[in-house]
């Protein structure tokens, strides 16, 4: 690339604003895990410290007492979670595999619907899923929680794993179809085995998901023990436990925390993945 | 095989029971390849429009069970004359038009001023982005606590260095509300833009670059006849998306301020919240909710449309 000579003041200017970005951007983050490690009186200080002074983990020993527990809401996250890729990862597994190799009628139409569905409002659904849910008793139930997070993570995986399929060539299966190899053990012993990436890719995606997804749970679950945690959220800093920000803080470094870790550590795949649809990943 | 390739008869009748074998077993493997992710697909989301498009033509509230009836278009009418209705759209558009068009301005300046290729700036450009994955729930609440009129940080900040006298309720007025939900989506958001436009930066071809250069042509001119014409396209397609994504917006503006003050921070998403699971008005939730499906269907039809050319 040409890069044209800049002068001081003009590099200075940049160095300025990139220095103003960057604390923009992290200090937030900061401020959260800050907080959760200040003794609650500090919390409310009311002109704040910028470091904490004698740092502990009182809010966090804290989620797991009283009568609303957060560890509880973390088990149903990584219960549902877990639960949402092993089901996501096979239905997108033989739908991917189908849009990318199959050839009938309506493929395009199907596809691009397939691609339209995750712009629709979750808002909008809720009440017609209440009451289906209700008649068909999954109210209050991993099953239906894990539905209706797959529902909305499938389009992404579909379109994903169609992307991977799509870019081994063809030739492999012709010669495994002229062996006599049927559909399945060619999508299990040649096609899987080659977008493992993609496959992990698709998982982290789904779990994210599901992990993420506030207004499902919200609305399908009205036990407490059921809950997951953006819901348990909702809950737990509610009434006289609003200002509760120590505890908050604490949580919401739990609820981060592993999608952090995720992306730092799967960076290339998920940049890849945000970007699949708008720029050719 | 062989054996029924010594007859002719027999071979031309098996070629033709092949045929018919494969096409029914061709239907079949698709049903069971596609079938059940359709399916999920068709009860969780598919049906729930429908029979909300159904429900939107009752007159239905769960405060009156027994009073659940048909009603024509009463509850399009309703809508029509609800200025509520109306104030929620309006919100919904300065939001989201304030988020996306912030966000895409400040992620292409921080796009172009990061591309140079220093280890330090690849490891912010990457680092930069975690904002973006934060849950939304969580960028609810943080926001919640630091514009917090008492203890909140923004406050005190703005105090100390003297840009303001005193602390400034934010989320207890009408305006201010508006203006921190913003902020808290453009902090979110920024990061999404920005990956985008290094994305498309990294796509431009060197040669047209060098080019631009021996001509003699400005950074400027560069930047709007070379580098300009590679992003126009990403620059569409990453707003478009975030236009729907800022259309559908729940968690951020549910955890600071539920709509409120009053109805100052109430999209239309939050508007279909609050008339079903506040006023109970499942049929005239079921309306607004209709309409807004349909508004969101025209956009990612657009959306598609764009990206077409893609696949």
């Amino acid at each position: 690339m040409v890069h044209r000579k800049i002068s001081v003041a003009a590099s200075l200017l940049i160095a300025a604003i990139l220095t103003i970005f960057i604390i923009w951007t992290f200090f937030p983050i900061y401020w959260m895990f800050s907080t959760s490690i200040k003794f609650a009186l500090e919390v409310f200080n009311i002109s704040p410290e910028l470091f904490p002074k004698n740092p502990t983990l009182e809010h966090y020993y804290a989620l797991d007492k009283g009568s609303i527990k957060v560890s509880v809401f973390l088990k149903n996250s990584i219960i549902t979670g877990l639960g949402t890729v092993i089901l996501a990862m096979f239905l997108a597994l033989f739908a991917g595999y189908a849009l990318s190799r199959f050839r009938f009628r309506m493929k395009k139409f199907i596809s691009l619907g397939i691609l339209t569905t995750q712009m629709f409002p979750l808002v909008v659904l809720l009440i017609p899923l209440y009451l289906l849910y209700k008649r068909l008793n999954l109210l209050n139930s991993y099953i239906g929680l894990i539905l209706s997070f797959t529902s909305f993570t499938l389009p992404f995986s579909i379109w994903m794993l169609k992307g991977f399929i799509d870019s081994i060539p063809i030739e492999l299966e012709e010669s495994a179809i002229i062996d006599g190899c049927s559909k399945l053990q060619i999508l299990f012993h040649i096609v899987t085995p080659l977008i493992v990436p993609g496959l992990v890719a698709t998982m982290v995606f789904a779990f994210l998901d599901a992990w993420n997804n506030l207004l499902f749970p919200l609305m399908l679950v009205t036990r407490p023990s059921m809950k997951t945690l953006p819901p348990g959220m909702v809950l737990a800093f509610a009434g006289e436990f609003k200002h509760n920000w120590g505890g908050m803080m604490a949580t919401s470094v739990i609820v981060s925390l592993p999608v952090v870790v995720v992306f730092v550590t799967m960076q290339k795949y998920l940049v890849q993945g945000l970007t699949a649809g708008a720029v050719k990943g | 095989m062989k054996k029924i390739m010594d007859s002719p008869d027999s071979k031309s009748e098996f070629k033709l029971g092949r045929k018919l074998k494969t096409g029914a077993r061709a239907v079949v493997t698709l049903t069971s390849f596609l079938g059940p992710a359709l399916s999920v697909m068709g009860i969780v989301i598919l049906y729930p429009i429908v029979e909300g498009a159904r429900l939107s033509l009752f007159s239905y509230k769960l405060t009156r069970p027994s009073d659940v009836g048909f009603s024509w278009f009463d509850n399009y009418n309703y809508m029509i004359s609800d200025a509520v209705f109306w104030e929620a759209m309006q919100n919904t558009f300065v939001f989201t038009g304030c988020v996306v068009g912030i966000s895409c301005l400040v992620g292409l300046i921080m796009a172009l001023l990061l591309q140079r290729p220093l280890i330090i700036f690849k490891f912010l450009r990457g680092i930069v982005l975690i904002p973006w994955v934060i849950p939304g729930i969580v960028i609810g609440y943080l926001f919640l606590y630091m514009f917090d009129f008492e203890i909140g940080i923004i406050n005190n900040m703005l105090v100390q260095s003297g840009l303001i006298r005193k602390a400034l309720p934010w989320l207890a007025d009408r305006e201010l509300a508006m203006v921190a939900i913003i902020i808290a989506h453009v902090w979110n958001q920024t990061p999404f833009f920005l990956l985008m436009f290094t994305a498309g930066l990294m796509s431009i071809p060197e040669e047209a670059l060098e080019a631009a250069y021996l001509e003699g042509s400005s950074s400027w001119q560069e930047f709007r006849y070379v580098v300009f014409a590679y992003l126009k396209k990403i620059m569409v397609i990453a707003t478009l998306l975030m236009v729907i994504r800022n259309f559908n917006n729940f968690p951020v503006i549910y955890a600071m301020t539920g709509g409120g003050p009053s109805f100052s921070t109430t999209t239309a998403v939050i508007y279909i919240y609050r008339v079903a699971f506040e006023r109970f008005d499942i049929g005239y939730a079921s309306a607004i909710g209709t309409i807004w499906v349909l508004i969101l269907l025209t956009l990612s039809i657009i959306y598609t449309r764009f990206l077409k050319d893609e696949f």
